[in-house]
C-alpha cells in the first residue's frame, strides 16, 4: 500500500493531537469561577440523596422561588451505596455535591472528618436551630461544637404486629390493647419475650423475624452503647450489654426467631406467610413493610398494624442529615437549600410522599403528618404520625464511636447469625463476638 | 549440495568515503524521522493510558501499602512492611485465600471440561450452526449482576426454587448461603454459567482450525470418533487450551461480583461468618467498611503477586506440556527409526544368510 505524503502528515498530526488530548484530559475540571455572593448569578447546585427522601417536588418548588438556581439532583438506591459513594469522593478529595445527605448509621465516619464539612452556623444555622428536636441537633454537632448538618427525618421506633396472627394466638388485636399488653409506657424486653413465649406455645410459630433488629434496638436504648461518652470501647466486660445478650439469646434459642434474612425476607413472602408476627418499626420502616408485603402479593388485608409501644422504652433507629461539604463552591446557597428542605412545611410534605418522620417539632403536629395517608390506610388506619410523635418523646442521642458500624455489622452480625441459626448458644456467640472485636477493632 | 543460503557479501567500495558528509536535505531528514519515530507515536496512546490507569495505580497502591492509611483521614505514618506482616498472620486473609482457591477450582475444572465437550459437539456437522453457537454465548452477554440476582433467589435457603425442589423430593434443604462448601458450589455455578459458553466458543475456533484432511485419513486408518478426539483434536488445540486456562485463572482469582451480590444484605460481605469471602471481597471490605486503606493495599499487592505466580506456573506447565510433546515425538521417531534400522540390519543379515545358503546350495 502506498501512503501519500499528505496522509502521513495527517496521521502524524492525529497522533500528536491524541497525545495532547490525553495529557490535557487528566487535568480538566476545576476551572469554573467560584461565585462571590451575588444572589442573581445563575447557579447550579448538586444534591446527592439516597433511598426515598421525597424531595422531588420540593426541588421544583425551590427552583420556582429562586429562578437563578438550578438543582441537579442524584438519588442513590440505598444508604450503604451512598456511603461508599461519599467515602470514595471524600478520599479522592473531589466530586462531592453541594448538598450531601448523610445517614445516621455512618454519621460516626463523617464525624472523623467533620472539618471537611462547612460549619452551618456561619450560614444561618443559629437562627433556625430551635426547629429540631434537641437530640437531633446534638447528633449533627461535632466535638468542636460546629453544626455540620441539618436534620431531615428521624426513626422513632414503634411495634408492628400482625393482628390476624395475634387473633389466631388468642392475643388482643386492637392496637391500644396490644400496647397495654406489652406494658404501655413501662414495656420491657422481658415482657416482650414472655408474650413471645405464649405466642409460640399457642401457634408453634416464631415471634420476630430475626434477632438483629432487636439487638440493634436494645443497644440503641442504652445510655452508652458500644462506646463510652469519653470515646473508649465499652463492649468487653460490659455486664449490662452481656445481660441483654443473654436475654436475647435464650429467647432466640427457644424458637422465637424466624431466622429470616433481613432486608430480603424471601422477597417479602415472610411477611405474608405468618413466619413471624411482630416487627421492629422505626418510622421509615413502615414504608419498607408495605413494600415487602406488596411485593409478595399482599395488601392492607394482610393484617399488619402499628402499636404505640416499644419494649425497653423510647428508641431511635436511623434518620438523615443534609450537609454541605467544604468542596462546595456555593456554601451559602447550598446551606439555604438545605434549610429549605428541612423546614417544617417541607418535612411534612416529604412525610406524605416517603413516610420519613420529621425531626422538626412543628412538622410533627402538622395535619399532613397526623392525618391519614396511603401508609396509614395500609396499617389498618393506624394514626401513624401521632403514634410516631409519641414514640419520639424521651429519645436520647447516644454517642457513636468511629467503629460503631463495624461493631454492629461485623462483630455482632456474625454472632447474631450464630444464635439465630442455632450454630452456637448465647455464651459461645458472645465469646466469638469478643474475639472478633479484638481482631477487627482493638488490634486493627 | 553446496549451494549457500547466505547472500554474497556486498563488496565495499574501493574508494575511501569522501571527507565531507553530503548535505541531506531537510525533506529527507524529516522523512527518515517519520519512518523511524512515528510508529512509536502511533502506539503511544495505549502506553500512556496503560501508564495512567495501570502502572501508576500499581505503584501508588504499593506506596499506600507501606503506610498506615485511613480511607477518610489519610496517611498516618510510614510502617514499612508491617501491613504485609499483619495480613500474613490474619486468619481472615488466609480464609479469603482458601475461599478464592476453592471457588476457583470448583469453577475452572468443570467449566473447562464442559466447554471442551460443548465445543466438540458444536464442531460436528449440525444444523443451524449459528443458532447453537449464539445460544451458548447468551449467558456471557447477560450482565453478572442480573445473573447473580436470579441465582441468589434460586439458591435462597428458605424460599429458593432449589431448596423447594429438594424438599419436594423429601430431601434436606441445603444451607447454600451460610455453609462453606454449599456456598462455594453455588458461586462456582454462577461463574460456570457465565464463562462456559465463552470458553467453548474460543475452543471451537481452535478446533475449526484443525485441518479436516487429517481427520479423514485417520478415519480411513480406522480411528473412531473418540480416538480422533483424544489423539488429534485435544493435542491440536493445546495452545488455545493454555490461553483459556490462563485467562480462567486470572479471572477466577479475582471473583468479586458473584460473592458480593450473592447475599447482599448480610452484615459481613461474603457470608455471615465469611464463608465465601474471596480475597478481592476481603480487600474491598478492608478498604470501604473497615477504612483500612494501608492493609487493603497490602492485600491487593499480595493478590497481584499470587496471580503473577499462578500465571508463571501456568506458563511453565504449558511449555513443559508442549516440549514433552516435542520430546516424546522425537523419542518416538527415534524409536521407530531404530526399530526400522535394526529390522533392516536383520533383513540384510537374513538376506546375506539366504544368499550364502543359496550359494552353498548351488555349490552342492
Amino acid at each position: 500500500m502506498k501512503i501519500s505524503r499528505r496522509t502521513k502528515g495527517a496521521a502524524a498530526l492525529a497522533g500528536v493531537a491524541a497525545f495532547a488530548l490525553l495529557a490535557t484530559g487528566c487535568s480538566s475540571g476545576g476551572s469554573s469561577a467560584s461565585s462571590t455572593g451575588n444572589s442573581t448569578d445563575p447557579i447550579t447546585l448538586s444534591v446527592t440523596t439516597f433511598g426515598t427522601m421525597g424531595y422531588d417536588d420540593l426541588y421544583k418548588q425551590y427552583e420556582q422561588l429562586h429562578p437563578n438556581i438550578t438543582i441537579n439532583a442524584t438519588n442513590i438506591d440505598t444508604g450503604d451505596n451512598a456511603k461508599t459513594d461519599w467515602q470514595t469522593k471524600e478520599a479522592a478529595g473531589a466530586g462531592l455535591p453541594d448538598v450531601q445527605a448523610v445517614e445516621e448509621g455512618w454519621l460516626s465516619a463523617v464525624m472523623q472528618v467533620s472539618d471537611q464539612f462547612n460549619d452551618l452556623s456561619q450560614y444561618g444555622a443559629n437562627d433556625i436551630k430551635d426547629r429540631w428536636v434537641p437530640w437531633k441537633l446534638a447528633q449533627a454537632t461535632d466535638a468542636k461544637g460546629r453544626i455540620i448538618g441539618y436534620g431531615s427525618d428521624i426513626g422513632p421506633e414503634g411495634l408492628c404486629y400482625n393482628s390476624k396472627d395475634f387473633a389466631a394466638a388468642g392475643l388482643p388485636t386492637d392496637r391500644d390493647q396490644v400496647a397495654a399488653l406489652f406494658g404501655g409506657d413501662n414495656a420491657t424486653w422481658a415482657d416482650y419475650f414472655k408474650i413471645g413465649a405464649q405466642y409460640k406455645a399457642a401457634t408453634g410459630k416464631a415471634f420476630y423475624d430475626q434477632s438483629g433488629f432487636i439487638w440493634n434496638a436494645m443497644v440503641n436504648q442504652l445510655k452508652e452503647g458500644y462506646y463510652k461518652t469519653d470515646g473508649s470501647l465499652n463492649v468487653d466486660g460490659n455486664a449490662q450489654l452481656e445481660a441483654l445478650w443473654t436475654q436475647l439469646a435464650s429467647a432466640t434459642s427457644s424458637g422465637l426467631s424466624a431466622n429470616q434474612t433481613a432486608w430480603d425476607w424471601g422477597k417479602g413472602k415472610a411477611f405474608t406467610d405468618g413466619s413471624f408476627s411482630t416487627f421492629v418499626c422505626p418510622g421509615w420502616m413502615l414504608g419498607v413493610v408495605k413494600g415487602q408485603v406488596t411485593s409478595a402479593g399482599g395488601d392492607a388485608t394482610s393484617g399488619w398494624d402499628f402499636a404505640n409501644v416499644f419494649p425497653g422504652g423510647a428508641a431511635n433507629w436511623g434518620g438523615s442529615f443534609l450537609t454541605v461539604p467544604t468542596q462546595s463552591k456555593h456554601p451559602q446557597e447550598a446551606a439555604d437549600l438545605a434549610a429549605f428542605l428541612t423546614n417544617a412545611q417541607s418535612q411534612a410534605a416529604a412525610f406524605g410522599v416517603a413516610g420519613t418522620f420529621p425531626s422538626v417539632t412543628a412538622a410533627q403536629t402538622d395535619p399532613a403528618v397526623t392525618g391519614t395517608n396511603a401508609l396509614s390506610t395500609f396499617f389498618n388506619n393506624a394514626p401513624i404520625g401521632t403514634i410516631l410523635a409519641a414514640r419520639a418523646k424521651n429519645v436520647v442521642a447516644q454517642y457513636k464511636g468511629p467503629d460503631d458500624s463495624v461493631i454492629q455489622s461485623q462483630v455482632f452480625g456474625p454472632a447474631i447469625q450464630e444464635i439465630d441459626s442455632g450454630k452456637a448458644d448465647g455464651p459461645t456467640a458472645w465469646n466469638d463476638a469478643i474475639t472478633l472485636l479484638n481482631q477487627l477493632v482493638v488490634n486493627k | 549440495m553446496t549451494a549457500t543460503l547466505t547472500p554474497p557479501q556486498e563488496q565495499k567500495p574501493a574508494a575511501a568515503a569522501p571527507a565531507t558528509k553530503p548535505k541531506v536535505p531537510f525533506k529527507h531528514r524529516l522523512n527518515r524521522f517519520d519512518v523511524k519515530a512515528s510508529p512509536y507515536f502511533y502506539i503511544a496512546p495505549f502506553f500512556i493510558l496503560f501508564g495512567l490507569v495501570g502502572l501508576f495505580p500499581l505503584g501508588y497502591t504499593f506506596v499506600v501499602s507501606l503506610n498506615k492509611w485511613n480511607l477518610l483521614t489519610g496517611p498516618g505514618g510510614f510502617v514499612g512492611l508491617a501491613n504485609y506482616g499483619a495480613e500474613l498472620t490474619d486468619p481472615f486473609f488466609w480464609n479469603s485465600l482458601f475461599n478464592t482457591v476453592s471457588i476457583f477450582l470448583l469453577s475452572a475444572i468443570p467449566q473447562l471440561v464442559i466447554a471442551v465437550l460443548i465445543a466438540a459437539v458444536l464442531d460436528q456437522n449440525i444444523r443451524n450452526k449459528t443458532f447453537w453457537r449464539m445460544s451458548v454465548l447468551i449467558p456471557y452477554v447477560v450482565t453478572p449482576v442480573a445473573v447473580t440476582l436470579i441465582f441468589s433467589s434460586a439458591f435462597d435457603e428458605k424460599y429458593g426454587a432449589i431448596n423447594n425442589l429438594l424438599q419436594f423430593f423429601h430431601l434436606n434443604p441445603v444451607m447454600w448461603k451460610t455453609e462453606t462448601f454449599p456456598s462455594h458450589v453455588a458461586i462456582a455455578t454462577m461463574v460456570n454459567w457465565r464463562w462456559t459458553g465463552y470458553n467453548a466458543l474460543i475452543l471451537l475456533a481452535a478446533m475449526q482450525a484443525v485441518p479436516r484432511d487429517i481427520y479423514e485419513s485417520a478415519a480411513l486408518d480406522g480411528a473412531g470418533a473418540i480416538r480422533r478426539f483424544f489423539s488429534m483434536t485435544l493435542p491440536s488445540i493445546r495452545p488455545t487450551m493454555i490461553f483459556v486456562i490462563v485467562t480462567a485463572t486470572v479471572g477466577g482469582l479475582q471473583i468479586f461480583t458473584e460473592p458480593k451480590l450473592f447475599n447482599p444484605t448480610t452484615a459481613t460481605p461474603g457470608g455471615p461468618q465469611r464463608q465465601y469471602q474471596t480475597t478481592v471481597l476481603y480487600l474491598w471490605d478492608l478498604a470501604f467498611n473497615r477504612q483500612n486503606f494501608g492493609k487493603a493495599s497490602a492485600v491487593a499487592w499480595m493478590l497481584f503477586l499470587i496471580i503473577v505466580l499462578f500465571g508463571v506456573l501456568n506458563f511453565v506447565i504449558g511449555r513443559r506440556i508442549a516440549s514433552t510433546e516435542a520430546r516424546s515425538s522425537k523419542r518416538k521417531t527415534a524409536k521407530v527409526l531404530a526399530a526400522y534400522n535394526t529390522q533392516k540390519i536383520d533383513n540384510e543379515a537374513a538376506g546375506a544368510l539366504a544368499l550364502t545358503a543359496a550359494a552353498e546350495e548351488k555349490r552342492s
